[in-house]
């Protein structure tokens, strides 16, 4: 039946090859233009190819001391998947255990804070730290993005435990297991995907977020958002391009968790709709 | 869990209503200059016998809330003394930061400007602004999609993973660097006779938020969208074209009843993450023209260093989104339990 259209089957080839360009032509422009000088850039009539430098990266990563916001955001990001990763799976596998019509409630609440804009926690945070002088700490960062990151954690991994049948646990127990090493040595191995799917997304919250992170944190502290960010009103032209090759550096990594992980991103995206 | 979340609320809607500041005295400096002494008023920090800055706290009710609803009638903002980081500006220029913020052209002089009615309605129109593109492309590259065969669909979505997954505020500034003066699309616009500078005006920066809105969030509803294909009944739409439905009846009767709770699920979530919108703002306008309800409480916090009006506009953010989410909420709470 399909085959018998090539017109129509062409027009929607052709659909959604534009819609790849739309999609990718922000991210290839940025990383076209990283490798340019700043005249061949941004030119009038614009050129579409010109010499390729490193000139921009290197002074990013060596004169700016990138490096030290790349180390910023890996240790925030760490800290946050770990962490978060680890009370939730707790959580998760004892409200998963725990018969009650708790399923509702915690999805509800859940979608409450998910609904919450960040920055309604902000002023509190940024009192409250103050008033501690523990501002501008990865502890600080760290703490308020589990906080935030929580709730969805928890129901995310919820469901997955869910799928877990209560049988194993208990197979575990009677050989001789206690309700600990049941969870450690039998459940978490088989949740592993859904853990990975859970990691990633809390990943890609700490990873993207600058809300948070510009407001509690500056100088040497910044994450690579935010030290990026600091170039958006920069008029110098250097200061520019090298804000152009960081937007590059910081999407690399995403690219290739894209690629490994696609599988991964598209079940977690859905799961919500599927169990929702 | 709960606590994480919900005493830092309760501490804002606490915050909210009151007001520190460090008492003031008027002292008389004089200072010999090369032009002669002059005398200038200043103000400055008591202290007390210690040596210590004295901070006054007082209850100060709904005045934060007034003030950032534009209604108080003094809008003089009382110096304060919280947020002294590195971000801490001098709280003199704030007042006509805050003018311009409100994206209000009728600054300074006159009555205050409604700062977040300003936010919410920009906020508004950006979700009603994105929703339907949002939900049209998602659903119309996932029924695209579904023509490809398996190896070009998982190529497919990874590509179009992208937007989604691209930090947003990097994002934002590809998008800005991309309409720039000399940038790509100005030139090719250009080429055809039409020529806009993107940032300059309030209309054009505004559909560049949207058109950064809809390509990053279009993903999501296709994928969403997508995996719902995947589990239309298959005997269903056999039975449909046994019936003599033609493709069209097929989709209109089998495809979209099956779709439409994810079509309820998609538009929750975007309405969500649409209220939130803040990176496209502070990159691509940074606060001229447009604000949203989150750039407004991160504006005050940071810029004007007033945790307090912030936590009052971060309140009226919190009741924002509950008048805005309750009816759909309720909606699906009775589907959940009708069935």
């Amino acid at each position: 039946m399909q085959r018998s259209k090539p017109l129509l089957q062409w027009l929607v080839y052709a659909a959604l090859a534009l819609w790849l360009i739309v999609a990718s032509l922000p991210v290839i422009w940025t990383a076209i233009i990283s490798l340019r000088d700043y005249v061949d850039a941004f030119s009038n009539p614009v050129k579409w190819s010109a010499p390729v430098t490193f000139e921009n990266y290197r002074a990013l990563w060596i004169d700016r001391e990138f490096y030290r916001n790349f180390f910023n955001t890996a240790i925030v990001t760490l800290g946050t998947v770990s962490i978060s990763l680890t009370v939730g799976c707790l959580a998760a596998y004892a409200l998963a255990r725990y018969r009650g019509s708790l399923g509702f409630w915690l999805l509800l609440i859940a979608l409450i804070f998910r609904a919450l804009p960040h920055s309604t926690l902000l002023p509190s945070f940024f009192t409250l730290f103050d008033a501690l002088g523990i501002r501008n700490t990865y502890f600080a960062l760290i703490f308020v993005l589990v906080a935030i990151n929580q709730p969805f954690t928890i129901w995310m991994l919820r469901s997955f435990f869910m799928n877990i049948p209560a049988e194993l646990d208990e197979a575990a127990m009677v050989d001789g297991c206690s309700r600990f090493q049941a969870f450690r040595r039998v459940i978490v191995p088989v949740m592993w995907p859904g853990i990975v799917t859970t990691g990633l997304f809390s990943f890609l919250l700490a990873y993207n977020d600058f809300l948070l992170s510009s407001a509690l944190t500056n100088a040497e502290k910044m994450t690579m958002p935010v030290a990026i960010a600091n170039s958006i009103s920069a008029e110098s032209e250097a200061l520019l391009m090298q804000g152009v090759a960081g937007a590059v550096s910081i999407t690399l990594p995403l690219i290739v968790l894209v690629v490994i992980f696609q599988r991964q991103i598209v079940s977690g995206l859905t799961q919500g709709a599927v169990k929702g | 869990m709960l606590g994480l979340m919900a005493i830092p609320l309760l501490m804002t809607f606490y915050l909210s209503l009151r007001q520190c500041a460090l008492e003031m005295e008027t002292v008389t400096v004089e200072q010999s200059g090369p032009f002669g002494t002059q005398q200038i008023v200043t103000q400055r920090a008591k202290v007390d016998a210690s040596g210590k800055t004295i901070e006054r706290c007082e209850y100060v009710g709904l005045r934060h809330y007034l003030r950032v609803l534009g209604l108080d009638r003094d809008a003089t903002d009382p110096p304060t003394n919280m947020g002294e980081g590195a971000n801490a500006t001098p709280s003199d220029p704030s007042a006509a930061g805050a003018a311009t913020v409100a994206g209000n052209t009728a600054s300074g002089s006159g009555k205050p400007a409604n700062e977040f009615f300003s936010a919410l309605r920009f906020t508004l129109t950006y979700i009603f602004a994105t929703t339907p593109f949002v939900l049209g492309i998602g659903l119309l590259l996932a029924l695209g999609a579904q023509q490809l065969n398996t190896r070009w669909r998982a190529v497919f979505i990874t590509a179009a993973l992208l937007p989604f997954i691209v930090t947003p505020v990097v994002a934002a500034l590809s998008i800005k660097w991309l309409f720039r003066d000399n940038g790509l699309i100005p030139y090719l616009l250009s080429q055809i006779g039409v020529q806009v500078f993107w940032m300059a005006e309030a209309w054009s920066a505004q559909l560049l938020i949207v058109l950064y809105g809809v390509w990053h969030s279009v993903p999501f509803a296709f994928i969403v969208f997508f995996a719902g294909l995947q589990s239309v009944p298959q005997d269903s739409l056999e039975a449909a074209t046994i019936d003599g439905a033609t493709k069209f009846q097929r989709f209109r009767y089998v495809t979209v009843p099956h779709l439409m709770p994810l079509f309820v699920f998609v538009l929750l979530i975007h309405i969500m993450d649409a209220y939130r919108v803040f990176e496209p703002i502070i990159v691509l306008t940074q606060g001229a023209f447009t604000t949203s309800v989150q750039y407004l409480t991160y504006h005050i916090l940071l810029q004007e260093s007033n945790p307090f009006k912030a936590s009052a506009a971060s309140v009226l953010t919190i009741a924002g989104v509950a008048v805005l989410l309750i009816p759909l909420l309720v909606k699906t709470y009775r589907e959940q339990r009708g069935t």
